[in-house]
């Protein structure tokens, strides 16, 4: 063993670590629980399941003629009746996930642990327990909704190494998500007319309106590509996101990957992060459009690379960690200062941040989430809907 | 595959959580280990090793018997490290952690190189360092880090290799085969 083996074995031991007797404790009472199955959800549910599987079973065979594994949902166009939510979901314990999305200030969606989906029009002071298309989410599942009523709900499928390619599935609901129907299907080798490629995984599903929204698609070797829709999300378009100055996209890792679209006017604008081949550090960007997706331009390079952008309004973003590290951009990134403001969090990582509108915001880490109703100086916890706090 | 795993494993796949329990438990720590330095968060690994687990479990009929149990679950595993790390947040931990550090140990010499070497790590695409995982820390043959990675033993050998070269072009490393 030569003493660089010798250091590098040292280094992947130090990150490393053993099996807590808690951990396997819980583990085992975790399977002891029960393999999911069918039998333990309601009648409904199980109707729906088996709607899905005919489908699914459609596809897989067709798949399976040409070769390949499916990537991807079922194919049912047909619209569903969703399982109806207890009202009282599972213990889902913080610390967890949670996904926003705040198509305005009052209005705003919660996707918690990847598993229960709530609704609130008051700002998140109140929260119902809506529908998902789906029983058990898949891979990476998303929302987007644009009001109280309409939104989509995606999935990916299993994604081959590298992200070489990966499916997805698209749901659309116009009534809260008491029914969904599916509107898009990408499945490998491509089967369906959605315009989505199998190639790369796909994420950061973003709708701005009812008519138009966007999926990101990454892989580790290529540039990302930013498919829209202007049809609800039935067919799609994809544009490569170029290479911002001084950035080198290269195999291996070397890559961005695209975040949410949000829209200012006839203004898009996504922030896209990754690791730099050319000097092989991270960077994030913002990419701007104006002709609703067809060409991207990066605009500008954020300050911190590892934070998440907030973009607030067209040229008002900020990055927020910590109160003494937050900065912000009045002038569209040409120019970042020091952002006081009282946001804090336990956890050493950044926020997911959405905002509503100018001035009503929402962040989210590990399943907490905080609200700011002055444009983000200042933060208020609320509650996470459907889940308790350990001990 | 022995007789009693085959059984274990037709047992575990009918929804027997006992046999399944007894199927995991070898499989259990290098399982862990794999999240641990993949992620370098004990809750995120526990994440990614219980929801590799359950996913094991709901997929054990597609199996193929002979398989390799072991590698069979790794790859689980990894992928869910892999879905742990898409999270857009995931990143900021490890550059905000990696600061705090550097500036607690910057007087020690040997810490500090070995943060240098675990902030090369941290860079490293996830294919890369989970490469190095399992060939390194895990001390799997190359032919089962190629099941795990998915690829033929000289792919595997090679992403080794770049990884090796990414990590640090001066490190004298032989990868048998």
């Amino acid at each position: 063993m030569t003493p660089d083996e010798r250091e590098l074995r040292r280094a992947l031991a130090a990150r490393s670590g053993d099996v807590s007797p808690e951990f396997r404790a819980h583990l085992t009472g975790a399977l002891q629980g029960g393999r999911p199955s069918a039998t333990a959800m309601p009648a409904i549910a199980v109707a729906v399941v088996i709607v899905l599987s005919v489908a699914s079973i459609g596809i897989l065979l067709m798949a399976r003629g040409a070769g390949r594994v499916l990537q991807g949902g079922p194919a049912s166009g047909a619209r569903l009746t969703s399982p109806t939510p207890t009202g009282k979901g599972p213990a889902i314990y913080l610390p967890s996930t949670a996904q926003l999305s705040a198509p305005s200030g009052n209005v705003v969606w919660a996707f918690i642990a990847d598993s229960l989906l709530f609704r609130s029009t008051d700002g998140g002071n109140n929260w119902d327990q809506r529908s998902l298309p789906v029983s058990q989410p898949a891979v990476w599942p998303e929302i987007s909704f644009v009001d109280a009523q309409q939104g989509w709900y995606s999935e990916s499928g299993s994604p081959e190494t590298q992200c070489n390619a990966d499916g997805a599935a698209i749901w659309h609901t116009t009534d809260g998500g008491a029914a969904w129907q599916q509107v898009a299907l990408v499945t490998s080798p491509p089967t369906g007319s959605s315009g989505i490629s199998d190639s790369q995984c796909k994420e950061g599903l973003s709708f701005i309106d009812p008519n138009h929204g966007f999926l990101d698609a990454w892989d580790d070797n290529h540039r990302p590509i930013i498919y829209r829709t202007s049809d609800g999300g039935r067919t799609w378009k994809g544009s490569t996101l170029p290479d911002p100055p001084g950035f080198v996209t290269q195999d291996g890792g070397f890559s961005l990957r695209a975040g949410l679209v949000r829209a200012f006017g006839t203004t898009l604008l996504v922030s896209a992060s990754g690791m730099n081949g050319g000097t092989q550090q991270p960077e994030m960007y913002v990419f701007k459009s104006t002709d609703g997706g067809a060409t991207w331009y990066s605009v500008a390079k954020a300050p911190n690379a590892a934070n998440n952008i907030a973009l607030g309004t067209a040229s008002r973003w900020l990055q927020l960690i910590e109160p003494d590290q937050s900065s912000e951009t009045t002038d569209s990134g040409k120019t970042w200062h020091s952002y006081l403001t009282d946001y804090a969090q336990a956890a050493p990582i950044a926020p997911d941040i959405v905002f509503g509108d100018q001035l009503i915001g929402y962040a989210t880490v590990r399943g907490s989430i905080q609200r700011t109703t002055d444009g983000g100086l200042h933060w208020a916890l609320i509650e996470t809907p459907g889940v308790f706090w350990p001990g | 595959m022995g007789e009693d795993h085959a059984d274990r494993i037709e047992r575990a796949t009918a929804g027997d959580g006992r046999a399944f329990d007894e199927m995991l438990a070898p499989v259990l720590d290098p399982a862990f280990r794999l999240a641990m330095t993949m992620l370098k968060d004990r809750t995120a690994a526990e994440d990614a090793v219980q929801d590799g687990a359950l996913k094991a479990w709901r997929k054990l009929g597609r199996f193929r018997p002979g398989a390799e149990w072991r590698s069979w679950f790794l790859a689980i595993v990894a992928n869910e490290c892999r879905t742990a790390r898409r999270g857009r947040w995931w990143g900021v931990m490890r550059f905000a952690e990696l600061g705090r550090l550097g500036v607690a140990v910057a007087s020690d010499r040997g810490w500090a190189e070995r943060l240098d070497l675990d902030a090369a790590l941290d860079q490293l695409p996830q294919q890369h360092l989970l490469a190095l995982t399992l060939y390194y820390h895990l001390d799997l043959p190359i032919e089962e880090v190629a099941r795990v990675l998915g690829c033929s033993a000289g792919a595997a050998r090679q992403r080794v290799h770049r990884a090796l070269a990414a990590l640090r072009p001066a490190m004298a490393m032989e990868v048998d085969g």
